[in-house]
């Protein structure tokens, strides 16, 4: 068959961008210095009203409070606040959610631990009573404890048969070594096993205090019955008299390069990052490290261009700023063959020093915030979205206001800023390496000085050389 | 004030769509909402994994992935520079019964997404390069969903075994080997056969002015031709099941045995398909659940209990899957599975577990309201595998007209011994 000569087509151009309609949070302090922060949904024209509240209580404390025999703790007490109160068994907390409709869930990070419910508006003040009991009065049933603990060592055996997962728990701690933010979030078999139900009960009692914690509620509800459903459920929580926990401070290691392998023969791919101690959540340059961190990922970053597009190395690559209240982590990541780890270490420093190197062409920026705007417009969408992104900046002492200056930071980042912030972040890389050594070891260890090889059976994370202590 | 529907107590606003089709047969929705300055586009065909052609099980995934490279207007991979590039995302998937392509961007650009599945709706232009490194690629996710995945393959033996006749029998991923079989010419016939107007429905959900939308959508779509040739539909009827049938499969990457029950149940649009729901709500859904409670919580002989009512355009399956806890018995997973399928046959559930199951499902119905991706999702489904998007705004009201005793007749009925495939998965 002939083809037909025909005119090409091209696609026609954007229109005029539409401006965002940013939620707007009000703030009071409760009388027992509670903070609480109400953002109320947004009543645009044609607008779908989704009848649903969502609540979070931030609790300043996480795993970064814990000693390194207590790895773990924080954790485990999120994980177990859900699982009896006072009045209520783990089964009837299960009950009376699924009853609502409702969603509870709690977890800790390194600098906090957080407690959110979400209900349909009608519900929603049921919903928020019994927040308010897991919050609050939580009993830690020994049974509870022990059901908890088991099913926590049990995962964590299922993630270290992850080469990926496994490597990210040896970045934190080739990153910080014994600092706070060393020791897994997950803790090891080994401290889980050691923990009480005494320290679960005192790190509830030393961080759950209303002086210490930031309530937020926001979607189907404004900010008057908002701050009057906080005076209710929460006005008699009374902080104990003891100091409020200071905010752990500490410095971390200064980054030295240097490749950490873990020997795991029986892994299907080798895991790999190239990473460093990067930035905390309030520095100057995070904006910057954001818009660098894009230009190096998704499908048509720079990481994937390299490894996938034009090697076919991998099925993606890409890396992460994790900015927390100290200086947290740069990472960038990948999965490849064994046979293929010495290119892909060589291919990945390549990239990242070649940002350090030269400024992006301003056309380049151009997309690459465009994915972060558009993420940021992806997450405003839902309730939940919302709730996060003020959690986060009420964490870190920083404005509400910043939410609307998120995207303006974003674009005002030039091309000078973006390589300025490589060449200070990407010096001294370390590179962890997680995949059946006998296939890369020797090349690796020939072409970077400062090699060191740990056997699966050797690592213990619990160490802050990740290495296990004779005897 | 616009009207609400309601169920268990709850008032919903309806979702406010407007529906009307082009002369070429194309199904548009469109769906204004000005929470946030972005658009959904979804263009859902009805086409799926039980149409592939005969000895080419596997072809409608294989050729949703070759829907991204190229027209006869567009080299390949535009559609990710067009979402990508500007903030937004893509993305498209294959099911039994429907093939669905979606994009989420920025309102502004609009009318470039609807240009570009107009264009790749009216031509299709991949080179024997392209369907080569794509069907590999296509072969590599079976490799790794199906092969390495823990319990990968149950999926696949499920419908295998439990569908005689209906080509629902292939699953959607499909065979290797049919896939290595295909032709650069099957891929020309497939889009001819089924990606035509009359054949697909266009929603847009978001931020836009619908008088422009809908231009954009005539101009865009309007000139695409539709086809003289009737569109081929599966008319295999599958005969009702006499006895149990039972299989012992045995395979690496099973790293605790599992046993699975399957039912055949009725079609999405059957009068029964809202009892089947609140049963598999009952049965699965949150930790206060039946089978949670039963078997993984109190008499600890799972690890995980799952019960899923999966509704399909024609007649699908009810299905149980349990895996066992380390060092139980497949077959006292077995009774104890067996003892909770005789409670809902034999016993009524109480009203205050009929309340409980009612406000799940309408939470979760109306918590997945949330984004517009997800609205014009369920718009897609409802009006292809029921054929009637506007269902969506009377299910609620559906959910709470099922009785106590309409959960007991669907379990009696459907949740018969001589009705059911079992199949227990062994390691090695």
């Amino acid at each position: 068959m002939t083809q037909p000569i025909t005119t090409l087509e091209k696609p026609p151009s954007p229109g005029a961008p539409h401006r965002a309609e940013l939620p707007l949070p009000v703030e009071r302090t409760l009388a027992n210095g509670l903070r609480v922060i109400a953002f109320p949904q947004r009543g645009a024209p044609k607008a779908y009203a989704v009848p649903i509240i969502a609540a979070q209580l931030i609790v300043r404390g996480g795993a970064s409070a814990e000693s390194e025999a207590e790895a773990g703790l924080a954790t485990l007490t999120t994980s177990l606040i859900t699982q009896g109160t006072a009045t209520r068994s783990a089964v009837e907390i299960a009950q009376a959610v699924d009853g609502l409709g409702a969603r509870l869930d709690a977890a800790s990070g390194y600098d906090a631990s957080t407690v959110s419910i979400t209900a349909l508006t009608h519900v929603f003040p049921d919903a928020f009573a019994l927040f308010d009991e897991v919050v609050r009065q939580p009993s830690f049933p020994q049974a509870e404890v022990e059901r908890v603990r088991a099913k926590a060592i049990g995962d964590l055996a299922l993630s270290y048969s992850s080469p990926s997962a496994l490597a990210r728990f040896v970045a934190q701690r080739v990153a910080f070594a014994s600092a706070p933010y060393g020791h897994p979030v997950a803790g090891t078999a080994e401290t889980l096993a050691a923990l009480d139900r005494d320290r679960i009960v005192a790190f509830h009692g030393r961080f759950f205090r209303p002086d210490n914690a930031t309530l937020i509620i926001g979607g189907d509800c404004a900010p008057e019955d908002a701050f009057a459903l906080a005076e209710k459920q929460f006005g008699g929580w009374r902080a104990p008299s003891e100091p409020l926990p200071e905010p752990v401070l500490f410095t971390v290691p200064p980054p030295r390069s240097r490749v950490v392998i873990v020997d795991k023969p029986d892994a299907g791919r080798t895991a790999l990052l190239v990473g460093r101690v990067g930035i905390s959540r309030r520095a100057k340059t995070y904006a910057a490290g954001v818009v660098a961190t894009a230009v190096l990922s998704g499908y048509s970053g720079r990481l994937n261009q390299e490894v996938r597009v034009k090697r076919g190395l991998s099925y993606g690559a890409g890396a992460q700023l994790i900015a927390r209240r100290e200086p947290g982590l740069f990472l960038a990541s990948t999965l490849v063959d064994h046979t293929k780890v010495e290119e892909a270490v060589t291919v990945v420093l390549d990239t990242l020093r070649g940002l350090a190197a030269t400024p992006p062409e301003a056309s380049e920026l151009v997309t690459r915030k465009a994915t972060i705007s558009g993420g940021f417009s992806r997450s405003i969408e839902t309730i939940d979205g919302i709730a996060g992104m003020l959690g986060e900046l009420a964490l870190y002492g920083m404005p509400l206001t910043d939410l609307g200056e998120y995207v303006p930071e974003i674009e005002a980042i030039d091309p000078a800023m973006v390589q300025q912030f490589a060449a200070a972040a990407f010096e001294e890389l370390f590179i962890v390496l997680v995949g059946d050594a006998q296939v890369f070891g020797a090349a690796i260890a020939a072409a970077y000085p400062n090699t060191s090889i740990i056997p699966l059976a050797e690592l213990d994370l619990g160490q802050p050389t990740a290495v296990k202590v004779p005897g | 004030m616009t009207s609400t529907v309601s169920g268990a107590g709850i008032a919903v606003a309806p979702i406010d769509f407007t529906d009307r089709t082009l002369p070429n047969g194309l199904r548009v929705l469109l769906v204004e909402d000005h929470r946030v300055p972005s658009v959904a586009i979804n263009v859902g065909y009805r086409v799926g994994g039980k149409d592939d052609p005969p000895g080419r099980s596997g072809f409608a995934h294989l050729f949703e992935h070759l829907m991204f490279k190229g027209t006869k207007n567009t080299r390949p991979e535009t559609i990710d520079r067009l979402t990508e590039d500007i903030g937004g995302l893509n993305n498209a998937f294959t099911a039994e019964d429907i093939t669905n392509y979606y994009e989420v961007v920025p309102s502004n650009y609009l009318e470039t997404l609807l240009w570009a599945e107009g264009d790749r709706l009216g031509s299709l232009a991949v080179t024997e390069e392209h369907f080569h490194t794509e069907r590999d690629v296509v072969i590599g996710e079976y490799d790794q969903r199906i092969l390495a995945e823990p319990y990968g393959m149950l999926d696949e033996l499920v419908n295998r075994e439990a569908f005689a006749v209906h080509p629902y029998r292939r699953g959607v991923i499909g065979d290797p080997e049919n896939l290595r079989a295909a032709t650069l010419d099957d891929v020309v016939a497939f889009h001819r056969t089924f990606y035509r107007p009359d054949n697909a429905v266009l929603v847009v959900v978001g931020d836009f002015d619908p008088v422009q939308a809908n231009a954009w959508v005539d101009k865009y779509f309007g000139r695409v031709a539709k086809p003289d040739a009737p569109i081929p539909r599966v008319t295999a009827v599958e005969p009702p099941q006499t006895a149990e049938r039972t299989f012992t499969y045995r395979a690496a990457n099973v790293p605790l045995p599992a046993i699975e029950y399957a039912y055949h149940i009725p079609e999405w649009g059957h009068p029964d398909a809202p009892a089947l729901d609140i049963v598999e709500t009952l049965l699965g859904m949150g930790k206060s659940s039946r089978l949670y409670q039963s078997l993984v919580y109190l008499q600890r002989v799972a690890t995980a209990a799952h019960a899923s009512a999966d509704l399909r355009e024609q007649p699908g399956l009810f299905s149980f899957r349990a895996i066992a806890s380390t060092g139980t018995p497949l077959e006292r997973v077995r009774e104890a599975l067996d003892a909770e399928i005789a409670r809902l046959r034999d016993e009524l559930p109480a009203a205050a577990e009929m309340v409980r199951v009612r406000t799940q499902i309408a939470s979760s119905f109306v918590r997945s309201r949330q984004t517009y991706n997800n609205i014009a999702l369920a718009l897609v489904r409802s009006a292809i595998e029921r054929d009637d998007p506007g269902a969506l705004n009377s299910d609620l009201d559906r959910y709470r007209a099922v009785t106590a005793a309409d959960v007991q007749r669907v379990a009696r009925q459907y949740l018969a011994r001589e009705n059911r495939t079992t199949i227990e998965y062994l390691p090695l």
